[in-house]
């Protein structure tokens, strides 16, 4: 007789996502599954809207980084009005580099304090009443306090930008339509209303000792905890190779360090890809078509990031990155719990390069606005904090959007997520007589590591609730736990 | 030259001349009476009905009231008023009135309308009809689904050589504008963006000509004034004098109504004194431990699981609130209500350029929630008690109606505070 362990919700893309996990007599795992429970329809409902609604409406995707989806809406869009990134003027260009880095600041500082620190400071088995971000305001002031500051930093970036702290609006299409002031400039600088950009990098450093150590303290577990092989996507600087957040060549390589997408532009995208869909779960999977769907999925976010560049052009954050290197002799991390360490290098690059840009006096420029010879697709791709988010337009000549297609960063960990999910089943679960809540917690850490985006919503927030069922084969409910 | 006249205006004596418009006279004695298709220097028009006021005890329309000798108006009574609050959120429950992508936003007579009357909701369902939105004409897009017919347009945009560019065609509810594109071609830039801005609301539009203001910078953004919403005066009482409970979900939402939540910042430090989580993505708490005295909704209803979920926030809260345009209107999410479900789901698994080749999986399954025809707004499931708008409501907003309903005490919201973008 099977029994199926249900976990609901987990955490959500736009919705709440789920965890299956089948049991036989003997409670041996025979299949685990991470299901995504809804789903929106924006490739349709945006079809007949003029292209330029597009990067407003599609950022109401995700709350957590709107910016992102505004951003691959716009470089899209820009295209249709007949701009590459590289024909932006350079102020522009600058503003929403400033603009990314700010949102992918202000994620990661949100995923390490508020989301992933509960586990790691109070671990995986302790009181799930505590476990969470009240708890670490609780009993760690400071540390609350620090994080808090932090994702406040990169949201008054965004502010000053797009003049909301969530789905305001920077980019038109060929620029950005904001004109930045001196003084505007200061806030960030002069340290008299918020702590200055050198305390973002001064705290962000502190925070990556804090994780060396205690990756250092619990190596043989964060090691071996969910790890297991798989590919790496993401973006490349175009000229060196170096990570790169706001545009750049595509990449992939396998578990082992061989590329298998050997950098290619963003438009050709659709070449390479396909998308499986399954019916138990309404988020699809990404594959490399040449790979096939067995060895073409790719881990994408800050590991796979950090795994596939060349470099970083910060020195702090590329020392930091050698010393993440060294951790594995220089070759490919596939360690997923190291994705949180990968994180907070690329917070430190992302402070860095803040730094740079609010003493660019570029930045003050009103040189905004460029414009080409109109076209009628446009593809925009860029690194979300999450991973590599596709969006892609058609356009008629009347100006009306005739179809759409996105592929967000959590679609490609869809498989990576599952794989996690099944490991933990398998090594912490199978065919132990009694199934634990630190188990079951577990199976959240595991997918926690990815930062889903599907948890934009519930896991974002913090702990994800859990609903446990049990099930017997003929659909039966025989027990069901409460946290 | 016309004589010296004596009116009432809601019991006060009023002298001015015969003849003259009663919304400028009510407005030249500190009386607003609001109005969205009278225009400066259009004869009136008379086709809003915003401006209704009784007119020696009978409905009639300011605008188009001439006044004389005797006449006694009443004009800001408590059912007047809410006679025009009604006539504004029929609008807005008619039509694609989605404020955070439309270009007019901060612009719109309509949107601003609806700031200072306080509308944080409709009272009527809303009817997400689909009408045309046309992309022929030269310069211009017409949303259809905007037009709030009043006629401002056809009465007012002509080309050099006097021929008109819209007309009201078809009768009754399928009444619409149609812009004459041979005549439309023949406007100079400058005379269309002069047709964009006439028209009140965001149906006329200029092809690239796009969110050219920065938020803030708007037309509304630098006027209006602060919402004052009542409180009831009474704190709720706190169990053992310990802290207040709050329940929060979000449904179908994008997770960024909870994230401005967490914008109060350090503030947020200071709320954790007073306040206590239960169910919520903040805590680990699946299921209601304890009754809650405020529930926050997220989100509107796009499946059955979500409708679940809102009906146990309803018997567990006290006060449930809807935070955000998906809870009050269903925002974004209900765009997919203008198309067949099944069509969103062929389009997304089956026709995308990265789609297999030859497949034909659309996910239906056990494990999986069903979909529901189209979003709901949460206010059509459940009694909802407070609505607070925005696309996400700021921190400010949020905190200052759920500190102020937890502790009794009066507030008001600022200008910049109360947006529906
Ligand atoms: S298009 Fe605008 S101006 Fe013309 S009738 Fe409609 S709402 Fe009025
Ligand atoms: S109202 Fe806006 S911010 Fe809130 S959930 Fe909906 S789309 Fe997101
Ligand atoms: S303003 Fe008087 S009817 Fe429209």
């Amino acid at each position: 007789m099977l029994r199926k362990l249900v976990i609901d919700p987990v955490t959500r893309v736009e919705g709440h996502g789920k965890v299956t996990i089948h049991l036989d007599d003997d409670n041996h795992v025979k299949d685990a599954f991470f299901h995504i429970v809804e789903f929106r329809g924006f490739e349709r409902f945006i079809q007949g809207h003029p292209y330029w609604e597009a990067p407003v409406m599609v950022q109401r995707l995700c709350g957590i980084c709107p910016v992102s989806h505004h951003l691959a809406a716009a470089k899209a869009i820009d295209q249709i009005v007949g701009i590459d990134p590289e024909d932006l003027s350079v102020p522009a260009g600058k503003i929403r580099r400033l603009l990314h880095f700010g949102q992918v600041f202000q994620s990661h500082a949100l995923h390490f304090f508020y989301l992933a620190s509960p586990d790691l400071l109070f671990g995986f088995d302790s009181d799930p009443l505590k476990r969470n971000v009240v708890g670490v305001a609780a009993e760690y002031p400071e540390m609350a306090k620090k994080g808090i500051l932090m994702r406040k930093f990169g949201q008054e970036i965004i502010k000053l930008i797009t003049g909301k702290k969530i789905h305001g609006i920077a980019a038109t299409p060929g620029g950005v339509h904001k004109h930045i002031s001196a003084r505007e400039i200061s806030y960030f600088l002069d340290g008299k209303e918020i702590p200055t950009i050198d305390t973002m990098i001064e705290w962000t450093l502190e925070t990556l000792e804090f994780i060396k150590a205690y990756f250092e303290s619990n190596r043989g577990f964060l090691d071996s905890f969910a790890a297991y092989p798989s590919g790496h996507l993401g973006l490349v600087n175009k000229k060196n190779g170096y990570l790169e957040l706001y545009d750049g060549f595509l990449r992939a390589t396998d578990s082992e360090g061989t590329r298998t997408l050997n950098d290619v532009q963003n438009v050709e995208y659709a070449d390479y890809f396909y998308e499986r869909v399954e019916r138990w779960t309404y988020l699809k999977f990404p594959y490399l078509k040449h790979l096939g769907r067995e060895k073409g999925w790719n881990r994408v976010g800050p590991l796979a990031r950090i795994n596939i560049c060349d470099g970083i052009e910060t020195p702090l954050a590329e020392n930091e990155r050698k010393i993440f290197k060294n951790a594995t002799g220089g070759k490919t991390n596939n360690m997923t719990m190291h994705t949180h360490w990968a994180r907070l290098i690329e917070a430190l690059y992302c402070a860095e390069m803040m730094r740079n840009l609010l003493n660019d006096s570029d930045l003050l420029s009103s040189d905004l606005l460029r414009k080409g010879e109109r076209r009628n697709r446009g593809v925009g791709i860029i690194e979300a904090p999450r991973g590599t988010l596709i969006h892609e337009y058609e356009v008629d000549d009347k100006d009306r959007i005739t179809r759409c297609n996105l592929i967000v960063s959590t679609t490609h960990n869809n498989e990576p997520m599952n794989q996690a999910v099944r490991w933990v089943a398998n090594h912490v679960m199978d065919g132990k007589p009694e199934i634990t809540e630190g188990m079951f917690n577990q199976v959240e850490v595991a997918i926690r590591a990815y930062d889903p985006c599907l948890s934009c919503a519930t896991h974002a927030m913090g702990q994800m609730p859990l609903e446990i069922s049990l099930y017997d084969s003929a659909g039966e409910l025989i027990e069901t736990r409460q946290r | 030259m016309s004589e010296t006249i004596r009116i009432k205006i809601d019991g006060k004596d009023i002298t001015t001349f015969s003849g003259r418009n009663l919304v400028d006279v009510a407005k030249e004695n500190g009386i607003f009476i609001p109005t969205l298709c009278y225009f400066r220097d259009i004869h009136p028009l008379g086709t809003c009905r915003i401006c209704t006021v009784k007119l020696n005890g009978r409905h009639t329309t300011g605008c188009t009231t001439k006044v004389a000798d005797g006449m006694e108006f009443e004009i800001n009574t408590p059912e007047l008023l809410d006679n025009r609050k009604a006539i504004i959120e029929m609008l807005y429950a008619e039509g694609n009135h989605f404020c955070p992508s439309c270009e007019k936003s901060g612009k719109c007579d309509m949107q601003n309308l609806g700031y200072d009357m306080g509308i944080t909701v409709t009272r009527y369902p809303h009817v997400f009809s689909n009408k045309i939105v046309d992309f022929n004409p030269k310069r211009m897009i017409m949303e259809t689904n905007r037009c709030i017919l009043c006629r401002r347009c056809v009465e007012e945009v002509k080309t050099v050589d006097g021929n008109d560019v819209f007309s009201f065609v078809n009768r009754g509810v399928k009444t619409v504008v149609k812009i004459d594109y041979e005549q439309e071609a023949k406007l100079t830039e400058s005379e269309a963006m002069r047709a964009m801005n006439l028209c009140p609301v965001g149906a006329i539009l200029v092809k690239g000509m796009i969110h050219k203001e920065p938020f803030g910078e708007a037309k509304y953004d630098l006027l209006g004034k602060a919402v004052k919403p009542k409180s009831n005066g009474k704190a709720l009482k706190r169990d053992d004098g310990g802290k207040f409970i709050i329940a929060t979900t979000s449904l179908a939402g994008c997770f960024g109504c909870h994230m401005s939540i967490l914008d109060a910042d350090t503030e947020l430090l200071d709320m954790l004194e007073i306040v206590e989580f239960n169910k919520s993505p903040l805590t680990d708490i699946k299921n209601f431990s304890k009754r809650c005295h405020i529930g926050l909704v997220e989100g509107g209803c796009s499946n059955s699981e979500n409708v679940h979920i809102l009906r146990e926030f309803r018997k567990r809260c006290d006060i449930l609130i809807s935070l955000g345009e998906c809870a009050i209107m269903g925002g974004i999410p209900a765009m997919r209500n203008f198309v067949p479900l099944q069509e969103c789901l062929e389009e997304a698994y089956l026709n995308s350029p990265t789609t297999e080749l030859g497949a034909n999986i659309i996910p239906a399954h056990e494990d999986i929630p069903k979909m529901l025809n189209n979003v709901y707004p949460c206010n059509e499931i459940v009694k909802i008690d407070h609505y607070i708008p925005g696309c996400p409501p700021s921190a400010q907003h949020i905190w200052k109606v759920v500190k102020s309903l937890l502790l009794g005490e009066e507030f008001s919201i600022a200008h910049d505070e109360f947006k529906y973008d």
